[in-house]
């Protein structure tokens, strides 16, 4: 009976611990993609997401500018700086509730605020913000739970 | 007679003992009444007896019984105590106990009813933030914003309508 006890105590430390390191932390992974319709290439990288790019936009031509795991903390914003520092994506989690991840999500350029918006990322589903321009070209971020 | 003797000294301690037979004891005690070596054999046994329960009572008697049980106690704990904090952690991990059937299947049992409780409410249908909007809210001050979500693939998109880029229109 005392054994029993003492294993079921351990378990309930255990599973507190890894629940508590769990907590207030997720990983996405955040792709910033650059579409446009001059030329016809896509990016081998990119394969995974080919028929949902090709599906949703009318771009010919993608390319993978960067791709990043980031795990986000609790109110820790994180940024990702594209065409040479002039648009920047500031990622920050702002809650979690029931395994969905609430993020809010800044787009900046040369220091003007051009989008904020807060989602709900949850495990399977990806969130496209596109739309700022880079000369022909437009910048698309993925952003992909993985938790 | 010295055969009857001699089958009954078998029997006399057993009778002694008072672990014979009906029979038995009727061969014994009327063996009893002619032969005077036996009785005398039963008598020998009898004063035996008295001389080592009367001291062994007396042993008892004085002995204190539940210092004894300390005693006992305190060794006990002075085996584990040398027991190293490995030792003593696999012993309390072992959960070979827990394979006892008087274990497994009343747990066994429990978590199966316990499903059956539950299993109504876990698997209820109920609006979650999965099935809901993926966009809490979306604000530009600049330009227009477009959303559209799909939900096979599960995909959410926003879209900036932004005009042509500044540095592109300056330069």
């Amino acid at each position: 009976m005392k054994r029993t006890l003492f294993l079921l105590i351990l378990t309930v430390v255990f599973s507190s611990f890894f629940l508590s390191a769990a907590y207030g932390q997720v990983q996405v992974r955040l792709r910033v993609i650059r579409a446009s319709s001059v030329g016809q290439s896509f990016d081998p990288s990119l394969r995974d997401v080919r028929n949902e790019l090709g599906s949703l936009f009318s771009f010919t031509s993608y390319h993978l500018l960067g791709d990043e795991n980031l795990n986000l903390t609790l109110n820790r914003p994180v940024s990702i700086s594209a065409h040479e520092g002039r648009i920047v994506l500031e990622t920050t989690l702002v809650g979690l509730n029931r395994g969905v991840a609430e993020v809010r999500m800044r787009v900046v350029r040369g220091g003007t605020e051009i989008l904020n918006t807060r989602v709900r990322l949850s495990p399977g589903r990806t969130v496209l913000i596109g739309g700022p321009r880079v000369r022909e070209a437009v910048i698309i971020y993925a952003l992909h739970a993985r938790f | 007679m010295k055969d009857s003797c001699s089958s009954v000294t078998k029997l006399l301690e057993k009778y002694f003992d008072q672990e014979v037979t009906d029979k038995e004891r009727f061969l014994v005690e009327g063996h009893l009444q002619d032969c005077l070596v036996c009785r005398n054999a039963l008598r020998s046994m009898e004063e035996l007896r008295t001389l080592i329960k009367v001291p062994v009572e007396k042993a008892v008697q004085k002995e204190d019984f539940p210092w004894v049980w300390q005693k006992i106690e305190r060794e006990i704990r002075s085996t584990q105590e040398k027991l190293t904090w490995w030792q003593f952690l696999r012993s309390r991990l072992d959960v070979s106990p827990l394979f006892k059937k008087k274990v497994w299947i009343p747990a066994v049992a429990t978590v199966a009813v316990l499903l059956f409780l539950t299993a109504q409410i876990v698997f209820e249908k109920t609006p979650s933030y999965t099935d809901a909007s993926v966009v809490d809210y979306v604000e530009s001050q600049t330009d227009n914003v477009m959303v559209y979500q799909l939900e096979k693939p599960k995909v959410t998109v926003i879209w900036l309508f932004e005009g042509p880029e500044k540095d592109q229109t300056t330069s």
